[in-house]
């Protein structure tokens, strides 16, 4: 069995788990982070986009709201190219209750959330398709928020900075040692799931920041972590309907806000109270209720074109055992103030503000923090919180370097939509276009299969937004299974090498670092294909995940593809969308007669997640 | 002007052939749609039965698998004489488009630079006898992934990828065209037991461009220059021996030239290679996989339609969206499509509908869970509620019960209502709208296009 030995263990690969990674590795631990599938595979992949203003949570939950301007105004710092700048309007519709604009109004002045109340009749001109009706309008920073993107930068950042991130890596034991009230959590057992071998890995201090699945990873400590899973279904159109984030200004509620990014608009959200974190079906009374309220804001948006429907799972937590809430962490970070007997029934309740456990105070573990709680827009405060903790428990005083250090790839500048167009339209020569709906050309590709590890084409998609567009894959999935299939067979096109992850977004930009290379008296030759840095490629890839053996089996990596994309399309198949999914049909029986390829084993690790997560419900079996 | 006998409505491979079969029989047709059919999206090989419900197995033998398709299936009500009586009539009309359609591994045939004007008779195809040998068995052609794909009729330059004939295959893709991959294909045909090598060869001999689809190339190859560069790539790197694959693109217009050329060069360079005079002729030496739409194979099918179609007299109308009809009791009166500034008015002793499923257009589905014909609003046969419409498995081998939702009709092919009697007097429906078969998961489209097509419209030619 292989070892491995580390100060720092992180658990968790979403938005807040990398993030720990990264704040931990910044401040010179040694910091090794698993995942048991790929980074972003849960929650954080599975939200609508939105960084916060806070302006949401002014009334219902001002800790949260202080949270999320804070962190707004931070990460457009530190992860500038990850964000589009998009700005937001609270909009008033005809059936808002009447004081809530004021008392909102007022509690962003007073939270210091900025907020500039504008004519109806300005943001219907920047934003036509609006509902005519609304009465009042207030605009805050909120924007638009790639969090694939962003988390695969702070990934590569806790990278360079000397972490090992090392996805496919399943949590199955937590390590205990000493007796009754000097227990230490010392390490872990974790399985590769595609290679199935064991690793041990040794830790100073293990942190859990496994989101929705935090309260599974505190029972293998013994430690019971009561989380409240809120289910929150999404909505895609085919188009953007706005260029601005729109919110109800109302108490939040189900299918109240709009969040325009990349090309499509995302509609937001329910909360159901889930007991578990997977296998969420997806009832059609949500998708129902999302159009209906959503034909509140934009009227018709419900004979729009959907693309697909998700689920994702908050992470809330509400501290029920100690008297005295939460830890407060040194930089202000609020604790909850919530009364600490009773569990709100509703999720949308619960509290949206960040929740550290520090399970030697709590539970008297030594060596084991929970971080959880939280917004996608506070991740990079959780970590600080959690590192801070860390530290207090290993006792060194380390400080947080995240709030002012920017992940690869800021100097691109916020995000706009036609940012890819325009650099795939300088790059059209270079490489052939794989994905037409969201201009994924060959050499993207084979760049993301290079640099990180790919052991289903849903990889891809959360790296480069493959079959994101309205075929669904139609057309990408046979096109990207040719092309993982030739790199195997060690095709890669010699472009595929300057890849870097932070510039997924963007093609074309190792064209301008190489120019600025040639600037500084680099020679040519090297300008052409730039190495990383040693830190950074030793890194790149972990040593289990070998990109050559996920892609061994490119039978299989398209049926798993189809699959992973029509649980998604599925609960919204009507009108052109079903049009659509007969043309993959066609295209995937008829033509190329998938079901029957041959396949030497039927299961990838994520098969059987893809046929089980979510379903259309009421479907006979 | 003569009032029209027969509109018919939809122009895909249903609409085009039931527009021919009704035309050679002397009646006076028009053929409208809203726009070009799925012909374009397709493989351009004729699939009649690949499988049927609950096997894996794909059907050998159409003839044989008739009896397990439930009876309101379209197959059912046709029966095994008049499908083959249809496909026959189909066969020769592509023969005398110089486009010929055959059955792999039975005939071999050669497409026709100069497409023979064969005098085309008056005479109904019904009344021809059918050449009953060994009918009804499919052969097995190979899929842009290297899978089987089982079809009952090809164009000439796909059959030799007729999976049974034991020759060697070289799969060749071209570099800078990313919707064919050799290397993928090659692997799952060795996987399955084939002998097969795959090659790649640059694109930029002939073009400059970088990136470009099976329809672009197949255009540049239309050229003579680019045919001759090509041709000598080619023969460069086959062996002796092996038959070459190639993705669908051998030319558009000049196919036929293309492919001849083709398989001389190939065939005289190996019998060089063996330095003997092995005269056996082992079979045409090239063929071409179908690609992702468009599809080249398809839109030459097409064009071969339409070509004979216009011998014929009989106009095909793209463009027009029927908005409004006429009916009274149980007579269509007029159609009317929609135009830039008022409806034109379309009037016809009888109409066949051939606006195809949920793909062509002729059914649509909304979010209330309503499956609505498009045209007539004819009553359907459909699964109740959208949470029965779908599957949880995409590959599901059932398929997904609202791809099968389409118009019930009797052995005439006239679509009937709730109580089994026709809807109107005049009216006929065909093809992929058709109830109790999902074309799609059958490997089925061309085969129910063609022999329903056919009935259908000789369903009007006698009820004149």
């Amino acid at each position: 069995m292989k070892r491995m030995q580390t100060e720092i263990l992180v658990i968790g690969g979403g938005a807040t788990g990398t993030g720990v990674a990264w704040d931990a590795a910044l401040r010179g631990f040694r910091t090794v982070l698993i995942e048991k599938r790929d980074l972003t595979h849960g929650t954080t992949g599975r939200y609508h986009g939105l960084l916060h203003s806070g302006a949401r949570y002014v009334l219902k939950d001002p800790d949260s709201a202080v949270e999320c301007i804070n962190e707004n105004r931070i990460l457009r710092r530190t992860h500038t190219h990850c964000i589009e700048d998009t700005s937001g309007f609270f909009v008033v519709t005809p059936e808002d209750e009447d004081d809530y604009p004021d008392r909102f109004a007022a509690a962003c002045r007073r939270l210091d959330v900025p907020c500039t109340e504008i004519p109806a009749a300005s943001a219907l001109r920047r934003e036509p398709l609006l509902n005519p009706r609304i009465s009042r309008v207030f605009e805050l920073p909120d924007a638009a928020a790639d969090s694939f993107l962003a988390t695969h930068a702070t990934a590569q950042a806790a990278r360079q900075a000397g972490a090992t991130l090392l996805p496919y890596h399943e949590l199955t034991r937590l390590r205990l040692s000493g007796g009754d009230g000097n227990r230490t959590l010392s390490g872990a057992t974790v399985l590769d799931t595609v290679s199935g071998e064991e690793l041990h890995i040794d830790a100073d201090l293990v942190i859990n920041a496994a989101g929705a699945w935090s309260g599974h990873v505190a029972a293998l400590a013994g430690v019971e972590v009561k989380m409240i899973l809120g289910k929150g279904v999404m909505l895609a159109t085919n188009a953007r309907l706005t260029n601005t984030v729109i919110n109800r200004c109302k108490m939040p509620g189900d299918g109240d806000i709009l969040v325009p990014i990349h090309t499509v608009t995302v509609i937001g959200t329910t909360d159901e109270r889930v007991a578990e974190p997977e296998d969420l079906p997806i009832e059609q009374w949500e998708i129902d209720l999302m159009l209906t309220e959503g034909d509140k804001l934009v009227p018709g948006l419900s004979r729009s074109r959907i693309l697909r429907a998700w689920a994702g799972v908050r992470p809330l937590y509400q501290e029920t055992q100690l008297a005295g809430g939460p830890a407060q962490s040194e930089n202000g970070a609020q604790s909850n103030e919530c009364p600490a007997t009773e569990l709100p029934q509703d999720s949308r309740d619960a509290t949206r503000a960040l929740a550290l456990l520090d399970h030697q105070q709590r539970d008297g573990i030594r060596g084991f923090i929970t971080i959880t709680g939280g917004k996608w827009t506070t991740f990079r405060l959780m970590a600080e919180s959690a590192v801070d903790a860390a530290c207090e428990q290993l006792g060194v005083s380390r400080h947080c370097r995240t709030a002012g250090t920017p992940v690869p790839g800021v100097e691109q500048g916020h995000y706009w939509l036609g940012h890819r167009l325009s650099e795939v339209e300088d790059e059209k020569l270079q490489s052939e276009l794989i994905c037409e709906c969201e201009l994924v050309t060959r050499s993207m590709l084979e760049g993301a299969v290079q640099r990180n590890p790919t052991v289903t084409l849903d990889d891809l998609r959360r790296d480069v937004r493959l079959g994101m567009g309205p075929c669904q894959g139609g057309f990408c999935t046979y096109r990207a299974v040719g092309i993982l299939h030739q790199l195997r067979a060690g095709e890669a096109s010699p472009a595929a090498g300057e890849w870097n992850v932070a510039h997924m977004q963007s093609p074309a930009h190792h064209h301008r670092d190489s120019a600025a290379a040639e600037a500084t008296g680099t020679g040519s030759e090297s300008a052409l294909s730039p190495t990383p840095t040693p830190t950074d490629d030793s890194h790149q890839r972990s040593a289990a995940v070998d990109p050559q053996a996920a892609v061994s089996q490119p039978n299989l990596l398209l049926r798993d593809f189809l699959q992973e994309r029509w649980k998604g399309v599925a609960p919204i198949l009507w009108g052109q969308q079903l049009r659509q999914e007969r043309l993959d049909e066609l295209i995937y029986l008829s033509i190329l007669n998938a079901g029957h390829l041959p396949v030497d084993y039927g299961e990838s690790p994520l098969s059987s997640f893809y046929r089980s997560d979510s379903s259309i419900s009421g479907s006979d079996r | 002007m003569r009032m029209l006998d027969l509109l018919v409505i939809g122009a895909g491979l249903t609409g085009l052939f039931a527009a021919y079969t009704a035309a050679r029989a002397g009646l006076r047709v028009r053929v409208i749609a809203h726009g070009a059919g799925a012909t374009h999206w397709h493989a351009g090989t004729i699939d009649l039965l690949g499988y049927v419900q609950n096997s894996e197995e794909a059907v050998a033998d159409w003839t044989q698998a008739l009896p397990e398709l439930p009876p309101a299936h379209p197959y059912s009500l046709l029966g095994v004489d008049t499908i083959a009586t249809a496909l026959d009539a189909f066969q020769r009309l592509t023969a005398a488009a110089g486009l010929p359609y055959v059955r792999p591994g039975v005939t071999m045939i050669l497409p026709v630079p100069n497409a023979p004007e064969e005098p085309i008779s008056q005479k109904s195809d019904l009344d021809n006898e059918v050449d009953n040998d060994n009918l009804g068995r499919n052969c097995q052609l190979i899929s842009p992934v290297g899978a089987p794909r089982p079809v009952y009729l090809a164009p000439a330059a796909q059959q030799a990828a007729n999976l049974e004939d034991d020759r060697p295959l070289v799969i060749v893709g071209l570099e800078g065209m990313p919707d064919f991959y050799p290397d993928l294909i090659a692997e799952n045909l060795q996987r399955q037991g084939h002998r097969a090598r795959s090659v790649t060869v640059p694109l930029s001999r002939i073009t400059k461009q970088r990136d470009s689809n099976p329809l672009q190339v197949s255009r540049l190859l239309d050229q003579p220059l680019a045919q001759a560069q090509f041709t000598e790539m080619l023969v460069n790197l086959s062996v002796a021996g092996e038959r070459v694959g190639l993705p669908a693109v051998l030319g558009l217009n000049a196919h036929a030239a293309l492919v001849t050329q083709l398989h001389e060069a190939i065939t005289n360079r190996s019998q060089q290679d063996t330095q003997s005079s092995q005269s056996k002729q082992a079979g045409i030496s090239v063929f071409e996989i179908p690609t992702l739409p468009p599809s080249v194979p398809g839109l030459r099918l097409d064009a071969a339609l339409r070509a004979q179609l216009d011998r014929l007299g009989v106009r095909v109308e793209i463009g027009m969206e029927v908005c409004a009809f006429h009916a009274t009791g149980r007579r269509i009166l007029w159609i009317e499509t929609e135009t830039g500034s008022r409806p034109l008015r379309h009037t016809a002793r009888n109409y066949l509908l051939a606006t195809g499923g949920i793909l062509g257009g002729g059914i649509y589905a909304d979010r209330c869970g309503r499956v609505k014909e498009t045209v007539f609003d004819l009553p359907l046969t459909a699964p109740q509620a959208r949470s029965h419409w779908l599957r949880p498995l995409f590959l599901d081998k059932r398929g997904h019960p609202i791809f099968q939702a389409g118009v019930s009709v009797n052995h005439h092919f006239r679509p009937l209502d709730q109580s089994d009697a026709p809807v109107y007097d005049n009216l006929w429906a065909a093809g992929s709208i058709l109830a109790h078969t999902d074309p799609v998961r059958e490997r089925s489209r061309e085969g129910i296009a063609i022999a329903t097509g056919y009935a259908a419209a000789n369903g009007v030619i006698k009820s004149k």
